[in-house]
């Protein structure tokens, strides 16, 4: 759809209260039942609300967009909607700049703007979980509790999202002072002025554009002052990524844009100490979940080969006793063990060479893999008798390890 | 004429004269030399006190020049760096001016055709810079990437790529000097072909069974053990 188009659709539609935003890219085979969720999530919980769902897509060659299109709900009797009253609009349309998920964004805050939508929400396109009272709890805390941003709380296993629970979720906590639990969840809730706020921001010419955008998104609202809550909405089950990609590439871009972000409001993290609760909207419940498959001793082999090539590079940057202690580690076959300190001290020397700029970060960051592999390893072979809640008990006590050294940080920032 | 004196005592009672005459100039070029030595060293204290006054380092971190050297492996400021190699340059001036002492023909020429070498030797040294930065770059990268598939040998790859940039820019810079181009293209050739067979013997002999193993393992699925979804 050309730009014209798009604008001959935003002056038929003119103004929206809700806009739901689905980003793409290939996802021919799930997006049709995240549409009928939506559709259905709209129907149900705001039956006299003018909605519209916008699907910007990167370029799908597997018909992704006539998909959204032609996605209807035959019989809305049968999901107990009786009383929809307001027609859903909806546009599919490819987005323009970098390929990425936040270029996708973009252009659903823009037709934000133009709509001038009071509430947003914007959910993944490979989606298996999602359900119609996700609509309802990322839309309802902006349109009735007048909360600006909502993020995700899922339940999922407790190997299911280990660069989020080891790294951004305690780092994002200690810096920031909020216990945002899925800072990179993917599925948000959010005001139309937020959205505006985005808008304003020069980032998409830089890497938020591409891939930085959930953790930009969480970080500039809390760094704002806007108003936050989480909302729960059960097991986040999605298709599964591609067993290819590469761990130590992904590891690069969430940390290097969690990083980024502490350059950006340096003068907000260095004054805040300890953190707080953030409000949770929803009916928690447990939830089944799919095993997880794991190796251990493949993971400490990739940790034990790590630190013996590429302490060299370490050493430039991590203190004698964290080399030590990562060398003993490495010797011993008994016990396989990183405790949260020394994860911490790990993770604030590395964002402390990320700012001194001491090699190329890409390089910095890569080299972080066999670090966080074990101290994956550590974490699986101390939780392998655990139940959710312990597990989450233990996360807890690594982010108030972080949030204890995080005078590390602010001492050796300058 | 006697036979001694026109065989023994001439020759030596010449060549000590020529001693005599030439000791001069020797120490001359000495002081000359001892001089630009001390000079050179002046040069690069001062020279660093004032560019650290200006704030070179600063400057060069803020348009990016410092990562580009450190990304390369060199870890000094470019203060301390730019100090060095112009200290280098006048000791360098002041032993050509201490050669040009001697008053020796020889010389001379050589002092005249080093002058007309200075282009190739600075482009070479620039290519050989290029090559070491490069090479420390790529070197690393490839140690991470490797380390990250698990490969055991990583830093023998690591390094193989690391010298083998290095190795290229020499080859280069050395024919840029003019030197044994036939020589640098043959020994290159069959250096190369030799790493080329030595990691074809390598890995088709002594990696023969894990080779095997792997392909065994990826037709079965079981390099994907590991499913943990770490977002």
């Amino acid at each position: 759809m050309e730009r014209k188009e798009i604008q001959d659709w935003i002056n038929e539609v003119r103004k929206t209260d809700i806009l739901v935003g689905i980003p793409s890219f290939n996802n021919g085979r799930t997006i049709g039942h995240v549409v009928r969720a939506v559709q259905a999530g709209l129907a149900k919980y705001f039956p006299n609300k003018k909605a519209v769902l916008v699907n910007s897509d990167g370029g799908s060659s597997d018909g992704t967009m006539d998909v959204v299109r032609n996605t209807v709900i035959e019989d809305y009797s049968s999901l107990l909607v009786t009383n929809q009253t307001e027609p859903m609009f909806r546009l599919a349309t490819h987005y323009h700049g970098s390929p990425g998920k936040g270029s996708a964004f973009r252009t659903i805050f823009e037709i934000a703007d133009a709509l001038d939508a009071k509430a947003c929400a914007v959910v993944d396109s490979d989606l298996r979980s999602i359900t119609p009272e996700w609509i309802e709890l990322l839309v309802k805390p902006v349109l009735s509790e007048q909360f600006d941003y909502v993020t995700p709380l899922y339940h999922r296993h407790k190997y299911d999202g280990t660069i989020t629970n080891s790294i951004i979720y305690p780092l994002t906590r200690s810096l920031y002072g909020k216990r945002v639990r899925q800072p990179i969840g993917g599925d948000f809730g959010f005001s139309g002025d937020l959205a505006r706020m985005y808008l304003s921001k020069d980032v998409w010419g830089t890497d938020v554009a591409r891939y930085g955008i959930d953790i930009w998104m969480t970080t500039t609202a809390i760094a704002g002052n806007y108003r936050i809550c989480q909302a729960f909405l059960g097991a986040k089950i999605h298709d599964p990524k591609d067993p290819g990609a590469d761990l130590s590439a992904m590891l690069f871009q969430v940390v290097g844009a969690t990083l980024d972000l502490m350059e950006t409001y340096r003068e907000t993290w260095k004054t805040v100490s300890g953190s707080g609760p953030v409000p949770v909207f929803g009916f928690e419940y447990a939830v089944g979940l799919e095993p997880v498959a794991f190796d251990l001793e493949r993971m400490k082999d990739r940790f034990r080969l790590g630190v013996r090539e590429l302490m060299g590079i370490w050493e430039a940057f991590l203190p004698g006793e964290v080399t030590a202690f990562l060398n003993d580690v490495c010797e011993r076959r008994d016990v396989f063990h990183i405790p949260d300190e020394i994860w911490v001290r790990i993770i604030y020397c590395f964002a402390i060479a990320a700012h001194k700029q001491i090699m190329s970060k890409e390089h910095l960051l890569k080299s972080l893999t066999p670090l966080y592999i074990g101290k994956t390893a550590s974490f699986v072979e101390e939780t392998l008798e655990s139940d959710a809640r312990d597990v989450e008990e233990k996360i807890d006590r690594l982010c108030t390890a972080f949030e204890e050294n995080k005078h590390l940080i602010v001492e050796n920032w300058n | 004429m006697n036979f001694y004196e026109r065989l023994i005592d001439e020759p030596i009672k010449g060549f000590l004269d020529r001693i005599v005459d030439f000791l001069p100039n020797i120490l001359t070029a000495i002081l000359i030399l001892i001089f630009g030595l001390a000079a050179g060293w002046l040069t690069k204290v001062i020279l660093r006190k004032i560019l650290v006054v200006l704030k070179l380092d600063r400057l060069a971190e803020k348009v990016g020049f410092r990562r580009i050297l450190v990304k390369g492996g060199l870890h000094e400021p470019l203060s301390s760096l730019l100090a060095k190699i112009t200290g280098g340059f006048i000791v360098l001036a002041f032993l050509v001016v201490a050669l040009g002492t001697l008053n020796i023909e020889v010389i001379h020429r050589l002092i005249e055709r080093l002058f007309n070498y200075l282009p190739s030797i600075f482009f070479a040294s620039v290519i050989i810079s290029i090559g070491y930065v490069l090479g420390n770059f790529l070197g690393r990268a490839t140690l991470i990437a490797a380390v990250n598939a698990g490969i055991s040998m990583a830093r023998f790859i690591g390094n193989g790529v690391k010298y083998l940039i290095l190795f290229i820019s020499i080859s280069i810079a050395l024919e840029q000097l003019g030197i044994g181009r036939d020589t640098v293209l043959i020994s290159y050739a069959v250096v190369l072909s030799g790493f080329v067979l030595a990691l074809a013997i390598a890995f088709g002999l002594g990696g023969r069974d894990s080779a095997k193993d792997f392909i065994e393992r990826k037709l079965k699925g079981e390099e994907r053990k590991n499913n943990i979804n770490h977002l």
